[in-house]
């Protein structure tokens, strides 16, 4: 006996390609992000100040999804490609 | 050989019904109850149905795949539907990928909401979809079914696992079924998919992201503006997820409870519009830590007073159920909207 797979399907074609390059952890401009439920941006400040342990914390700056429940904003998105070279996220809960 | 999640048909020789669920089980196919088999002869019975709908599907999240009408057949023959259901549970699945309506964030969020589906138009008697007495419970098939088809689809193609991608910390009963009809019969005023813009024989579903439904019992009032009261009341909820993750939220109205409201001169718009200022929470039911992460979050009260609805427009209204005293207040995951698709 023969079923269809109910968990089939297909990849989704035109995607946006990715090129990933290494990220300097010890010098390259980081955003930290709240998803902006608590506690998130307590996490993110003991991220940062850990880091600044090793290096220098001025290009480590702070940002935040105006809402848990949406995704975040396209212009905070393309800003934050833009600025930076990596993203931390916290899930705060 | 492909891995079995990588193969669109599956041989699975010989094996009997019991055998299936086994796999099901094992696979994560599964909600829990038994399922039918989804052979290739009852998947192109289904599929048959639907032959006249070649929109395209988008990508469904979190897992971003396109279906096939064919894997969402399947999960259509699992859930116990018959062939006919099918293009009300394929319109059900495409309400969902509304960018409004907000798949990923209903599906991964800790709060406890499924998606209600409502059925209007014709097509409820074609199908038997009930309308009437106890429409949210058990005892019909189109009912039972056609939710659970949904539950399955975002189970298996849109990856909602529970407990992994779907972190709901309690979940809902909901989540297994949650497919009424609007009692047209018994709304004095315009069924609800007619107030979406559709025509009165059009067939439409409507899926909202929700909680279960919130009782509104109210034998005593015998008068539009009593009932009112009483609905105001049970919707002003300080643990609703739209005291602060505002959207929009629905009053299902029993018929009993309509014809007073009717009989007193009572619009949906003024329904609406009484609602929204009444349906409020007084600061003294909200604790100084929920109040300082709703201001923070940009939902400052209004005096001493937080809104549960951003604004008239944010309730909706319909008539559904049998004889008796009850209506129903169902709100939402929050960020998301009440979408609604043409049936075929």
């Amino acid at each position: 006996m023969r079923i269809f797979n109910p968990t089939f399907g297909m990849a989704a074609a035109g995607g946006p390609a990715v090129s990933l390059k290494p990220v300097n952890w010890a010098t390259d401009a980081i955003a930290l992000i709240s998803n902006s439920k608590p506690n998130a941006r307590e996490l993110l400040e003991g991220m940062r100040e850990r880091l600044g342990a090793t290096r220098k914390i001025d290009n480590i700056e702070f940002h935040a999804k105006n809402s848990a429940s949406q995704p975040a904003p396209k212009d905070l998105i393309e800003a934050v490609a833009k600025k930076y070279r990596a993203a931390l996220l916290a899930l705060g809960d | 050989m492909k891995d079995i999640a990588e193969q669109e048909v599956i041989d699975i020789g010989d094996m009997d019904v019991e055998a299936f669920n086994e796999l099901a089980a094992e696979q994560g196919w599964s909600d829990g109850m038994p399922l039918y088999v989804p052979t290739e002869e009852k998947v192109a019975k289904f599929v048959e149905t639907v032959r006249g709908d070649n929109r395209p599907y988008p990508p469904v999240p979190p897992r971003q795949i396109v279906p096939t009408l064919q894997s969402m057949a399947a999960n259509a023959v699992m859930a116990g539907c018959k062939p006919e259901y099918f293009p009300v549970v394929a319109a059900a699945l495409r309400s969902t990928l509304d960018p409004e309506f907000n798949l990923h964030g209903t599906l991964a969020t800790t709060h406890s909401c499924a998606p209600m589906v409502m059925v209007s138009g014709p097509i409820r008697q074609e199908l038997g979809i009930n309308c009437g007495s106890n429409c949210f419970g058990q005892g019909w098939r189109s009912n039972a079914t056609i939710g659970r088809a949904l539950g399955l689809m975002l189970l298996n193609i849109a990856g909602a696992k529970p407990g992994e991608m779907d972190r709901s910390t309690q979940g809902n009963p909901a989540k297994y079924t949650f497919c009424f009809g609007e009692n047209q019969e018994e709304n004095p005023w315009t069924p609800y998919h007619v107030q979406r813009g559709f025509a009165a024989t059009d067939n439409v579903v409507t899926v909202m992201s929700g909680e279960g439904p919130h009782n509104l019992n109210d034998h005593g009032s015998t008068t539009g503006d009593g009932l009112l009261t009483t609905f105001a009341g049970g919707m002003a909820n300080p643990g609703a997820n739209t005291i602060y993750g505002k959207g929009p939220m629905f009053v299902i109205i029993g018929p009993e409870h309509a014809a007073t409201l009717k009989r007193d001169g009572f619009t949906i718009e003024s329904i609406r519009d009484e609602l929204y200022v009444r349906s409020r929470v007084h600061l003294s039911r909200i604790s100084k830590g929920n109040l300082d992460t709703y201001e923070s979050t940009g939902h400052k009260p209004e005096g001493d007073w937080l809104r549960i609805a951003r604004n008239p427009q944010d309730i909706h209204i319909t008539v559904a159920g049998g004889p008796g005293k009850h209506s129903a207040f169902i709100p939402s995951f929050g960020g998301t909207a009440v979408t609604c698709t043409r049936i075929g």
